[in-house]
């Protein structure tokens, strides 16, 4: 029986071995950031908002009335006077633009961005076994990701994906594919690339809701490195906790919100519907259900609930009225208690003040989103890594820190993602050069005198100036 | 006559050491573990029964021992049950058939090309020459934007081509699988050359009113080969989500990029792009073990896009006139050959049955030892599949492929008719070849398939299901009232 006892050991060691490599690949499952890019095109293509106008001025189907709409619009987006444009519009021919433009703005950032992501970290192209680009208004033939393919001569059994139509939550999305293939796969290295493209995609007509694309949007991507390589854990940056998708699609007026269509005159651009703001909020509430239980300490939770039931049982009781409340609604959940900071879409002002309200944050925390705003503009699905970016170069990210990113596409989506930050972070990124000088003393735009004139004047004895 | 005889006895013989030599080498485990069953056997023979009576009850076992033993049996079994990756499923899947007002003829085609290219005769000759030898038939379809002339590819045109598409599939994918929309887990669509905001796959998540929590990507640019490439992604997200259902929309529209131009190189993908889509529904549960069609083995994908000249092959440009469009470069053939034998070197190793491989591994050490003239061998596909569905892409391909894979007339029946039937269809085309087999009551249980589809960039992507239960016609599908016409002969020039 000693023989028989002894027998047993083995297949008993063996299922210690099995569980044991089980609770190991479970550990490498984790999707580390080692490092990222963020775009910063040089600086003949910074523009202002005298360029904006000027741009506006040789528009021949714009009327007064479009012109007036729209200055006030850029005087008041938020936007600064160094966000950076393609240089399509530098040569006065945005109205007519060839692929090899698109194509051009493109190859500026995959070969500045990717190179010195690649560089910094110490890997070679050839090691990427991942790669994910997502540019939401450009498909072209071969794909962005064979271009990187190709310049960089990448492995031929690299893991290639090209989304695109995704609209500015897009760099979640291909988050999204990187962690699933992560769970599959050990030992991996990925590459994400996000950007947008503009130059083909300026709109020529005068519709009043889809002008406005045009003025908000600006250049810029950024290049992130990703792997779940746990020996590498110690060099990572961050380590992400969660993520979270929200498709409000199935409802007509989500859908519609914002869609790619052709005005009455047969001209192509994007369409911004006035629900925008309403189908985002319904959106973001729904995302906030699934993401906060898995982000908040168990205390606030249950101090959340004692507090809604409290507030349901006042509501029958009649003593407080039913309804619901207008404008930006308040979560009533105190989200500061298990995020220390929040990446917020630079969709435009509204957008940032809305979720400051909705979230309680304060100027500190939306600092970095406004801050991005000012000086990049709406850089569409980017925007999220340059205020991490921000945050980073303000040396705010300590270990052990959560960041909540929150961004929204057409569609409708809502997708979140929490990092935890794995060291100390005090690299400058894009921002090394100039955070001294932030946050400045306003945001107010310089021309806000100049053209604060444009909403007294007179329709019928205005002309337009030729200085502006 | 007496010369001949010996001849004809010594390939016969040949023939016979052939089949003796791959059934021994790929049953060896079994063969070896004859001699240890009979020498078993022969030993408890000789022992006799009383024998072993007495052997048995001299083994005491203890209460305690007993339910360890058993408890260890069964906690082992569940963990390497456990550790296995899930299986994934095709449950079945539904092609697009085009109307028959959607239908170009060849007389219909170059008539439009003589009005639209009326200043360039050269054109029209280049693009009669090419249609007489494409192997396309009389029945492929364009849209109905295409059909004006001149065409007019508007934004609504294309989002209608897309809507009519695409919602044909999914609707016929529902019925065939009584598939909920609210069951849908996983959304991939992909469409290469047409990708408006908000996405195909917000389109479709829009008119089916799917979950909130889907998971839905829209993958673009890559091709012909992007149908297998979202097979992958669906296989990546079915290995992490258990339980889930994923449905896989494959289309191309054609209404946005019809060449305008008169380049010739250009002309080339109008004369053999044609409208067609396919959904697919894959899943990781085990309920739908018992009716899926297939099961995935593999999927293998090869990116030669390193390579400058592979890169280059498949590129959209603008040619003088700015006009945009897809150039297709002469060495596209060589090029599809060499990304063909990289995927075929992978694949390989995990589908070649053990005599095969010993074949190659030793007609590569006698090459590199022994004398380098020798022929490399080129292993035999055809002991590994039953099918194969090589993507329509034209003919020279399949000629290609045909050639290099050494496949007779019959494997590649599927992907001719296809391409003479429906055209080149792009991503889908994999699946109209896969219903053609099917419709023909050719598909068996436990029959294994090899899709091969390329794609610009360069790609060569491969993809080996295995089929789970023999597949009764009809089918429900797009060959159902055209399928006794099929075999056709397609001549080498149809002369117009």
């Amino acid at each position: 029986m000693e023989l028989f006892t002894l027998l047993l050991t083995i297949p008993i060691l063996y299922v210690f071995f099995l569980l044991w490599k089980w609770v190991n690949d479970l550990r490498d499952q984790q999707c580390y950031i080692l490092d990222y890019q963020c775009y910063k095109p040089s600086d003949d293509r910074m523009v202002g908002t005298k360029f904006c106008g000027e741009v506006i001025k040789r528009n021949k189907n714009l009327g007064l009335n479009e012109y007036k709409f729209l200055l006030k619009a850029i005087v008041s987006s938020g936007i600064g006077e160094q966000t950076y444009a393609p240089r399509i519009m530098f040569d006065g021919r945005e109205e007519c633009p060839k692929l090899e433009d698109g194509i051009s703005e493109m190859d500026e950032f995959l070969h500045d961005s990717i190179g010195k992501v690649l560089s910094r970290a110490g890997i070679s192209p050839q090691e990427i076994d991942v790669l994910v680009v997502n540019v939401s208004m450009l498909a072209a033939v071969p794909s962005l990701s064979s271009r990187i393919v190709n310049h960089y001569k990448m492995r031929p059994d690299i893991k290639s994906f090209d989304l695109t139509g995704m609209g500015c939550s897009a760099s979640l999305i291909s988050l999204d594919i990187i962690r699933n293939v992560f769970k599959s796969y050990k030992n991996k290295f990925a590459l994400l690339v996000t950007s947008e493209s503009l130059s083909m995609n300026w709109y020529t007509g005068n519709d009043r809701s889809m002008i406005l694309a045009n003025c908000l949007f600006r250049s810029g991507g950024c290049a992130i490195l990703l792997t779940n390589n746990k020996a590498l854990k110690h060099q990572a940056m961050f380590k992400l906790k969660c993520l979270v998708r929200t498709h409000h699609g199935a409802k007509d007026e989500s859908y519609s919100v914002c869609t790619q269509k052709e005005d009455d005159q047969g001209r192509m651009g994007f369409h911004l519907s006035k629900n925008l703001p309403k189908a985002a909020t319904r959106c973001f509430v729904d995302n906030l259900k699934v993401i906060t239980p898995k982000i908040l300490p168990v205390r606030e939770l249950l101090r959340f609930m004692a507090v809604s039931v409290v507030k349901k049982w006042k509501q029958r009781c009649g003593s407080v009225p039913k309804g619901a409340p207008e404008g930006p609604i308040k979560a009533g959940v105190k989200f500061k208690s298990g995020v220390d900071h929040f990446c917020i879409h630079t969709g435009g002002k509204a957008v940032i003040d809305g979720m400051g309200v909705s979230l309680e944050l304060s100027e500190y925390d939306l600092e970095p989103a406004r801050m991005t705003l000012h000086r990049y503009g709406n850089t569409s699905a980017s925007s999220l890594w340059y205020v991490l970016a921000y945050m980073e170069a303000k040396k705010r990210l300590k270990k052990g820190h959560k960041v909540l990113m929150i961004s929204f596409g057409s569609g409708f989506k809502c997708n979140s993602c929490v990092w935890e930050v794995v060291r100390d972070l005090d690299d400058g990124n894009v921002w090394k050069d100039e955070i001294e000088r932030y946050p400045p003393k306003t945001l107010l735009n310089p021309y806000m005198e100049k053209y604060g004139w444009i909403q007294d004047e007179d329709l019928s004895t205005f002309k337009v100036p030729d200085e502006i | 006559m007496p010369p001949m005889l010996p001849d004809f006895s010594n390939s016969v013989k040949l023939k016979y050491v052939k089949l003796g030599y791959h059934y021994l080498v790929d049953h060896i485990i079994t063969l070896m573990l004859v001699p240890v069953m009979v020498g078993i056997v022969v030993e408890i023979v000789r022992l006799g029964p009383d024998e072993l009576l007495n052997l048995w009850n001299s083994v005491h076992f203890d209460l305690i021992q007993v339910l360890c033993s058993s408890f260890s049996v069964i906690f082992i079994a569940t963990v390497y049950f456990m550790s296995k990756p899930r299986c994934i499923y095709l449950v079945d899947y539904a092609c697009y058939k085009p109307p028959v007002t959607c239908r170009v003829p060849f007389a219909t085609f170059m008539e439009h090309s003589r009005l639209i290219l009326s200043n360039n005769p050269k054109s029209v000759e280049f693009q009669m020459r090419i249609l007489e030898r494409s192997g396309l038939g009389e029945e492929t379809c364009l849209p109905p934007a295409i059909h004006y002339i001149p065409p007019k590819p508007t934004m609504e045109a294309a989002r209608g081509e897309a809507e009519v598409v695409i919602f044909s599939a999914m609707d016929s994918l529902f019925e065939k699988t009584g598939l909920k929309p609210k069951d849908i887990d996983i959304l991939i669509v992909n469409c290469s050359l047409f990708s408006p905001t908000p996405s195909l796959s917000a389109m479709v998540i829009n008119k089916y009113k799917l979950r909130s929590n889907i998971k839905s990507f829209n993958l673009s640019g890559m091709g012909c080969s992007a149908g297998l490439i979202s097979i992958d992604l669906a296989r990546d997200l079915l290995q992490v989500h258990p339980n889930s259902n994923a449905v896989v929309v494959s289309t191309e529209i054609i209404t946005p990029n019809y060449y305008q131009g008169k380049e010739r190189a250009m002309l080339l993908p109008n004369c053999l792009f044609r409208m067609g889509g396919a959904a697919i529904l894959l899943s990781n549960r085990n309920s739908e073990r018992w009716r899926a069609k297939y099961r995935l083995v593999h999927v293998v994908r090869t990116h030669k896009g390193a390579d400058d000249k592979a890169y280059r092959c498949v590129f959209e440009e603008e040619d003088k006139e700015g006009k945009v469009g897809i150039n297709l470069s002469k060495d596209l053939m060589a090029i599809a050959g060499e990304a063909l034998k990289s995927n075929i070197t992978t694949i390989g190793p995990l589908v070649l049955p053990a005599s095969e491989q010993l074949l190659f591994l030793l007609t590569l050490i006698g090459r590199k030892i022994f004398n380098p003239k020798w022929k490399p061998y080129i292993p035999d596909f055809k002991m590994a599949f039953e099918h194969f569905c090589i993507h329509a892409g034209g003919r020279a391909v399949i000629d290609e492929l045909q050639k290099n894979l050494q496949l007779s007339a019959e494997h590649v029946e599927a992907s001719r008719m296809t391409l003479h039937k429906f055209g080149n269809t792009s991503s889908s085309s994999l699946w109209y070849e896969m219903n053609y087999i099917e419709s023909k009551g050719r598909m068996k249980k436990g029959d294994r398939i090899w899709q091969i589809a390329f794609g610009s960039g360069f790609k060569c992507n491969s993809a080996v299901w295995k089929c789970n239960r023999t597949i009764k016609t009809p089918t429900g599908g797009p060959w159902d009232d055209c399928i006794d016409r099929y075999p056709v002969h397609i001549p080498e020039v149809v002369k117009l």
